[in-house]
């Protein structure tokens, strides 16, 4: 497990998503967690504060998850920022248009408990191996 | 393990009762249309959702059931079975939305939930899935503006997105088994099968 202080931003435009996500985090024992209900806000959070750690929704309205995604890379203070995408959206055009975006893994809902938790251990054992 | 996935009804048909073109929808699937269209379906312990924009008239229904798990923690908010619930909400709800719905006109009506299958062992099945679709829509703060849910009767209702007017019948009594055994079938393949997309690709 990484750093249990990390902080996470989830954006999801249902709220019993975010509280889903938010108590999958708590299990896995990060508590350190805000929400943000689409990218446009997501994006404005990211930008006022210190994440360190992105788990977005796809399509949402305002801004979808995909343009954050793009928008988050294309920011020089946050673009090295893991993304990691969880959505409804399981069509091959979808993940490779996420995987071109940037994202550091994609998860297809309805997912569960174990396979958050693999993919949130790959992107820090990923992260930790390029910081090395 | 295969993946459970929500899928778009494909049995479309003429209703000549109605006048209108019609679309029959199965446990584990939805439809939506901006048509006059009416979309059909017979619930027992299942729910559906008729979520429409109440300005626009596009609109669609679901069908599903939360998965009967064996874990003490089934009914916690992020329970696989609970996950599985949210999702299958969520892609009816993101079809409105994608398709031109806006989230503060939605509205709904809810239905299902009988207690009409008696080799479940878990006795509150309808009752679980009753009370999950109405906090759920509470929670996202969906307007329920009409429900018909629990009893012992199924129940076939008939959905017009563009008017919001749905209907309503009991079947008190069935002619066969058809109803119970769909919905077994898609009980037990909630069971077996992981409720879990998982692809990788990074």
């Amino acid at each position: 497990m990484a750093n249990p202080n990390t902080k996470f931003l989830v954006v999801d435009d249902f709220s019993t998503m975010r509280r889903i996500v938010r108590n999958l985090l708590k299990e896995l024992g990060y508590a350190n967690v805000d929400e943000a209900e689409d990218g446009a806000i997501g994006l404005a959070k990211l930008k006022g504060g210190d994440f360190e750690f992105v788990i977005s929704d796809w399509n949402m309205p305002n801004m979808d998850g995909l343009m954050m995604l793009i928008q988050i890379r294309k920011d020089p203070q946050l673009a090295s920022l893991p993304v990691l995408m969880v959505t409804a959206e399981a069509k091959k055009e979808n993940i490779i248009a996420a995987a071109q975006a940037g994202a550091n893994g994609y998860i297809v809902k309805p997912f569960t408990a174990a396979t958050l938790d693999e993919k949130l251990a790959k992107i820090f054992e990923k992260l930790e191996k390029a910081a090395a | 393990m295969s993946m459970i996935v929500e899928e778009v009804a494909t049995t479309l048909y003429f209703d000549r009762t109605f006048d209108c073109d019609a679309a029959k929808i199965s446990p584990g699937e939805y439809y939506f249309t901006d048509k006059h269209m009416v979309i059909v379906t017979v619930l027992g312990s299942c729910v559906s959702a008729c979520v429409r924009d109440s300005i626009t008239g596009i609109g669609g229904m679901n069908h599903f059931m939360l998965p009967d798990s064996a874990n003490a923690d089934k009914d916690s908010p992020v329970s696989e079975s609970m996950r599985y619930g949210s999702y299958a909400m969520e892609v009816l709800i993101n079809q409105l939305l994608r398709n031109g719905a806006r989230r503060e006109n939605l509205e709904a009506k809810i239905f299902g939930g009988g207690n009409v299958l008696k080799s479940f062992t878990t006795t509150n099945v309808g009752i679980r899935n009753a009370s999950f679709v109405k906090k759920f829509l509470k929670d996202e703060r969906i307007r329920v503006i009409g429900e018909d849910l629990l009893d012992v009767f199924p129940r076939k209702v008939y959905f017009f997105p563009k008017t919001g007017k749905v209907l309503v019948k009991k079947l008190r009594q069935l002619n066969n088994n058809t109803l119970f055994e769909r919905e077994e079938a898609y009980a037990s393949k909630l069971k077996t099968n992981d409720v879990g997309g998982e692809i990788d690709l990074f």
